[in-house]
């Protein structure tokens, strides 16, 4: 399973023993088949009667008499006596019987119950009734509970380094400081498809030759022999022999990763991608035979790059041949397809960083990535990057400053110290400074004599300087300055670099609480929080473009890589149009009744996939106009349930031919309620349908984690998983497996013994949406994702007013992100 | 590595003085290996030649006659014994394009250009070549033996070729429909050559001055955050000490002394001289780390408009290859620019001529081919009958001082003499129909 989701706080659990089991399941401590078991055996046997003598020595009165303090203090004797000598004296565990800390979210009640069927492991009739619960109540206190970890080590921040994608995104705002940083609200991807274009007959760029000008909504055209036409296929005045065509705009990126494009012409056409010296494909000449063009990028999440498509197509002494043109590609997790326009945007775009360097991947212990830790790869992958970047800074940045100061005439020399004065600046997170800047620039310009080696040696130091790779290291930086640094690192994963926010700084009118807030509010309407986010809920979700989602091809005949896509377009899709309509409802996204459909996953998923009627969902809140090619779904309490029954997040939580409700509880365990598991001691292999014909996957499930040991986990864990059974391994719905009806029931006790049954996947739904504990666990998860630090380090009551101030804004998650941005930019915490 | 190899080109270096110091000690280039490398260079210039002051006289019963250096070739002398003129080879190809294009597109390749959309100025519009160029043909066959194998197998240098793909400004096919891009600037070569050398110097030169820094700001965090910090120094450290060990190895090592180019020249017309005397520094310079044992080297493109401003020629050399011979004026100017191209390609020769020969006898000269040529036999008829090739050293083993007359002969028997003679003969190169005869005879 994927990545735990403990609090940043705890300490990481041991895997000593631990080996993750193949089910998600967890067992409970299972005894070491060591050398050391009989002596092990001997000893607790031995300590076994010492501590019923203490025991009984102490003052039986005092116990079960209603004092908390009295039952606590009997319960570390009886723990010291029985207990430490395995878990070690505070519960920290011990190298060679138990090494994993007694930690975790059981309430009292479920640890006395634990210990009385369980502990001592040699002789659980040892520590029973009263005796367990002393114990319990004593570690709850001590040192098992979260408010006990919280008491005995209260969490701080963390310095840390660059992640791999704050490195990636630091960089392109620092390209596109110089090149303007396009932001691209909601409101612009709505508006805003397409690309730009305009037609000429003939030779000529005049007026008269300039024949459509207009908004193409996507690139694929066959003009044939007559030419561009009108929208409406009438003729538009253009010799099809003779014309030229333009195209130009950007290409929103939304994930970060490896893009194919592909262009396919019959005609002679040049591309260029990123910036306009930067020539992608360069078939001004047409050749017979050569029609198809194909490059691979590594894009930026979150970043929008200028494409400008030139087709000519030029009259021949014979026979000129028809002409066609169309832009595709193949994004990450993708299937090729024309590149639709949604991704697209018209008009004049900056230039924008291609940055090649694919940086290592960052620790995730606590489920985000986080850069706690320095090596020789990590080092390698920042200097590539580094020199990357140089490279490009001294072809296009600097080339492109030199003309933007043309009319400066202050001579090319103190213009380039002007432009690595500012460079520096902007990636040390502070105002430019000469004097600051000295010491790199002198540097540089005594080690060479070339323009460009100076640039690259200048922007090399910079770049390798732990105060561009530490963002937090800014404490004499200007309070504005460094609210500015950690709202940008939390909403952007990057840094202050859009000129309008530096003046912000200069202007120091961000040092406080409203200035930061409306500093949070005007940034998290942005591609690039939107990218971060959707990683987040990829994470959250646990759903990669990596994902082998491949199923048993006989029994889910039609789920292919094409429904897969569409189904990742879907999912995305979906959370896009919750979060950034008005109501930005946590409620919708957990359980709303509808979903974004496409024909083919219609096709596939049948009638609760159809289309809706625009007309009949006028739920003003949440409109899907800007996603072409997708409709809202037809509104099916049952089928859908917000993104907990998704197709894709059922197909990725299940196996080859069956469901795994215990994958499905597991992530709803531990990502959706917040839970703490403890991994698995053992491995365990599912039982095989096989072997069982009898059984449904429930039942299988039931029979194997029927021991005690394994119900300790499992009890929390199937009855939430069993909630989604109506939902096969591609997310079909069903009220069948095989000849045997599909029972959903399914229940939850939450962390204060409250029992909740659901009687399918839609009752879990609308208790995840109305649940304190769910919507706690999710304010703690976007803040830890998008912060990278423990809230807790905020404050110990942060996540409880922070959770209440969610609820009032009516679950609202872009309010919620902004109030996460204005807490990572408290300074007093820092 | 033999010692007497490193030694060898730890004396050689590539600095002329050193060069020139080695060739006084012949014996050093006795080492024990004897590889007998074979190479070859295509070197390229456009529009043409004044057939009456390049092309020695024949004999027209031997078909053959010793050097005789008119004007144009005048700077080729000083390697009279290595000079080949090779008369009365046409390249025939027929079919789409101009002159100008085929000139170019099938100079290597020998085969005819796809239709297509660009139109010069006559003939049918045209696209790209429909099959490979002799280079990148050799160049294959000398990387699928691990005895020939290189880094690069085979490099294209490029002086002011226009910034535009298209068929006049390229000469080399990795096949068909794919054209090969020279590179111009030398800045970009000495990147592809020698840039992660570079990159690392650079990081080796950045890393103490990044110790200071940490220093600087270790002392505004707490403890704990300090531990981080320090490993992250101690990594830099340690990064550093490898690098130290990593580069003292590297210029200890052949091939890797990295050649220093003069700072800043920009890529413009007038400084055409300058950057074709690097990048035949970078050329000799890789061949010598055997990076690579083909390359072309194309001085502008067909059609080239330089103007050769430094020889007080301020019209561009296309236009007036352009006038009839009876413009004294433009005829005088264009023996000139010819002229001025033999220089670049007897530089070379001397360049090569002043390099012993890494690991082998003699000199980088005796091992290496210069072919020069052009896409036309004359500019303003636009023949491409009599191409100018000119054969300048050893590597092909085809003797010297000889100036040959094939007679009217398709060139395509040229291709596949320069392919048997790197060892890989073919039955035909190109077209077939222009290959009837076999190699050429009399070579």
């Amino acid at each position: 399973m994927g990545d735990a989701t403990y609090p940043a706080f705890l300490p990481r659990l041991r895997k000593v023993r631990s080996v993750v089991c193949d089910d998600g399941c967890c067992g409970k401590c299972v005894m070491k088949l060591n050398l050391f078991l009989l002596h092990a055996f001997v000893l607790a046997f031995a300590i076994c009667s010492l501590a019923h003598h203490a025991v009984i020595g102490a003052e039986p009165a005092s116990r079960g008499s209603g004092d908390p303090e009295a039952m606590r203090a009997a319960g570390a004797v009886i723990f010291d006596a029985q207990c430490a000598s395995c878990h070690g004296e505070s519960g920290q565990g011990t190298e060679d019987y138990f090494p994993d800390p007694l930690t975790g979210d059981a309430s009292i009640g479920e640890l006395a119950e634990l210990i009385t069927d369980t502990m001592p492991e040699e002789d659980p009739d040892a520590c029973v009734g009263p005796d367990a619960e002393a114990v319990a109540a004593y570690i709850h206190h001590a040192f098992y509970s979260e408010a006990a970890q919280l008491r005995n080590r209260p969490p701080q921040l963390a310095l840390q380094r660059l992640t791999g994608d704050q490195l990636r995104s630091s960089l392109s705002d620092l390209y596109s400081h110089f090149a303007q940083i396009h932001r691209d609200r909601w409101e612009d991807l709505k508006a805003n498809q397409g690309l730009e274009a305009r037609y000429y007959t003939g030779k000529k760029w005049d007026e008269e030759a300039q024949k459509i000008a207009r908004t193409d909504p996507v690139v694929d055209f066959d003009f044939e022999l007559h030419g561009p036409q009108k929208a409406d296929g009438s003729d538009a005045g253009i010799d099809g022999e003779e014309f030229h065509a333009h195209w130009h705009g950007g290409v929103r990126i939304e994930e970060t990763g490896r893009y194919e494009l592909i262009v396919r012409s019959t005609t002679s056409f040049t591309c260029a991608f990123g910036h306009n010296d930067d020539q992608l494909i360069d078939n001004h000449v047409q050749s017979e035979g050569r029609n198809e063009f194909r490059r691979s990028l590594m894009l930026t999440g979150g970043r929008m790059y200028p494409i400008k498509i030139d087709m000519n197509q030029r009259k021949r002494k014979g026979e000129t041949p028809p002409s066609s043109i169309s832009l595709s590609w193949v994004p990450p997790g993708g299937v090729e397809e024309i590149l639709p326009a949604h991704h697209l945007m018209p008009g004049w775009v900056p230039p924008a960083l291609r940055l090649e360097t694919q940086m290592p991947p960052d620790d995730r212990t606590y489920g985000f990535p986080r850069g706690i830790s320095v090596d020789p790869v990590w080092d390698e992958a920042v200097t590539s990057a580094a020199i990357e970047f140089a490279d490009l800074a001294s072809v296009e940045l600097w080339p492109d400053y030199l003309k933007q100061h043309k009319k400066d005439k202050i001579g090319r020399k103190k213009l380039l110290l002007q432009f690595l004065d500012e460079l520096i600046a902007v990636a040390h997170r502070r105002a430019p400074d000469p004097a600051a800047s000295k010491g790199i620039i002198d540097t540089a310009t005594a080690a060479h004599e070339d323009e460009t080696e100076q640039i690259r040696h200048a922007i090399l130091l910079t770049l390798k300087s732990p105060r561009f790779l530490y963002p937090t290291l800014d404490v004499d930086r200007t309070a504005s300055q460094r609210a500015a640094n950690r709202i940008s690192l939390t909403l952007h994963d990057s840094l202050p670099g859009d000129d309008w926010m530096l003046r912000r700084i200069e202007e120091d009118s961000i040092a406080d609480e409203d200035g930061r807030r409306a500093l949070a509010r005007k940034l998290v309407d942005d591609a690039r929080t939107r990218a971060k986010l959707r990683e987040m809920f990829h994470h959250w979700l646990e759903v990669s473009p990596a994902d082998d989602l491949r199923k048993d091809e006989e029994l889910f005949p039609g789920f292919d890589a094409a429904v897969v896509a569409d189904l990742r377009q879907s999912l995305d899709g979906f959370i896009d149009s919750v979060v950034w309509s008005e109501a930005s409802d946590y409620r919708q996204l957990v359980a709303a009744d509808w979903t974004l459909t496409t024909p083919r996953l219609a096709d596939f998923y049948g009638e609760p996939w159809q289309a809706a009627d625009p007309e009949q969902t006028s739920e003003a809140s949440i409109t899907v106009d800007w996603a072409n090619g997708m409709a809202r779904s037809v509104a099916d309490e049952q089928v859908h349930v917000g993104v907990l029954t998704h197709p894709l997040v059922m197909a990725k939580f299940a196996h080859h031919r069956t469901t795994s409700p215990i994958h499905r509880g597991v992530f709803l365990v531990r990502h959706v309620m917040g839970r703490v598991l403890r991994p698995p001691n053992e491995a365990f292999t599912p039982l095989s349908p096989d072997l069982h014909p009898d059984l449904t996957t429930r039942q299988r499930v039931e029979l194997q984690t029927s021991p005690e040991s394994c119900q300790i986990c499992h009890s929390k864990i199937n009855p939430l998983g069993f909630a989604l059974e109506n939902f096969d391994a591609v997310g079909h719905y069903r009220i069948m497996e095989g000849d045997r009806p599909i029972d959903a029931t399914g229940g939850y006790s939450s962390r204060q013994d409250e029992e909740v049954a659901f009687q399918s996947a839609r009752d879990l739904g609308d208790y995840v949406a109305t649940s304190p504990e769910a919507q706690s666990a999710f304010v703690e998860r976007m803040f830890q994702y998008f912060v990278k630090q423990p809230i807790a380090a905020f404050g110990a009551d942060q996540l409880e007013t922070l959770t209440e101030r969610f609820a009032q804004s009516g679950f609202n998650i872009r309010e919620l992100l902004i109030e996460i941005a204005v807490i990572s930019s408290r300074q007093e915490s820092h | 590595m033999p010692t007497s190899r490193r030694r060898f080109l730890q004396q050689t270096g590539i600095s002329a003085a050193a060069a020139h110091f080695a060739t006084n000690l012949p014996s050093l280039a006795l080492g024990a290996e004897s590889t007998n490398r074979q190479r070859l260079v295509f070197v390229f210039s456009p529009n043409g030649v004044i057939p009456d002051h390049f092309w020695p006289e024949v004999d027209k019963k031997q078909g053959e006659s010793e050097m005789e250096f008119k004007r144009i070739l005048k700077p080729l002398k000083p390697f009279r014994d290595q000079t080949v003129t090779m008369h009365g080879l046409c390249n025939q190809i027929q079919g789409d394009g101009d002159g100008h294009m085929r000139g170019i597109g099938c100079l290597l390749t020998g085969v005819e250009l796809f239709p297509g959309d660009i139109q010069g100025g006559s003939d049918t519009p045209a696209g790209w070549s429909q099959g490979i160029s002799i280079d990148q043909f050799l160049k294959n066959q000398l990387q699928a033996d691990p005895r020939t194998r290189t880094r690069f197998g085979s490099l294209e240098f490029g002086v002011m070729v226009p910034d535009r793909a298209d068929t006049w400004t390229r000469m080399s096919y990795s096949g068909p429909n794919q054209p090969v891009a020279p590179i111009d600037n030398p800045y970009k070569m000495f990147d592809k050559l020698y840039g992660q050398a570079k990159n690392r110097e650079l990081l080796a030169s950045v890393l103490d001055d990044l110790s200071d820094d940490f220093r600087t700001l270790e002392k505004m965090v707490s403890v704990e955050d300090r531990h981080l910090l320090q490993q992250h120094q101690a990594l830099v450290r340690k990064v550093e000490k490898d690098l130290q060990v990593e580069l003292a190895a590297k210029s200890d090592a052949i091939g890797h002394a990295v050649p220093e180019l003069p700072p800043n020249v920009e890529d413009q017309n007038d400084n055409m001289p300058q950057i074709t005397r690097m990048q035949t520094e970078l050329l000799v310079n890789s061949f010598a780390a055997d990076f690579a044992r083909i390359a072309s080297f194309q001085i502008t493109n067909s059609v080239g408009n330089a103007k050769l401003r430094w020889l007080d020629i301020d019209e561009g050399h296309h236009a007036l290859s352009h006038e009839p011979d009876s413009n004294e004026d433009s005829y005088e100017k264009l023996i000139k620019i010819n002229t001025w191209y033999c220089e670049q390609v007897a530089h070379l020769a001397k360049r090569l001529q002043e390099t012993p020969e890494p690991g082998g006898e003699g000199s980088m000269l005796d091992h290496t081919t210069i072919v020069w040529t052009n896409e036309l036999g004359k500019g303003n008829s636009h023949t491409r009958n009599n191409i100018p090739f000119v054969l300048v050293g050893g590597g092909l083993g085809i003797r010297g001082n000889r100036a040959i007359d094939f007679k009217r002969t398709p060139h395509n028997r040229f291709l596949m003499t320069l392919a048997e003679r790197m060892g890989f003969p073919q039955e035909t190169f190109g077209n077939p129909d222009f290959c009837g005869d076999g190699v050429l005879t009399g070579v």
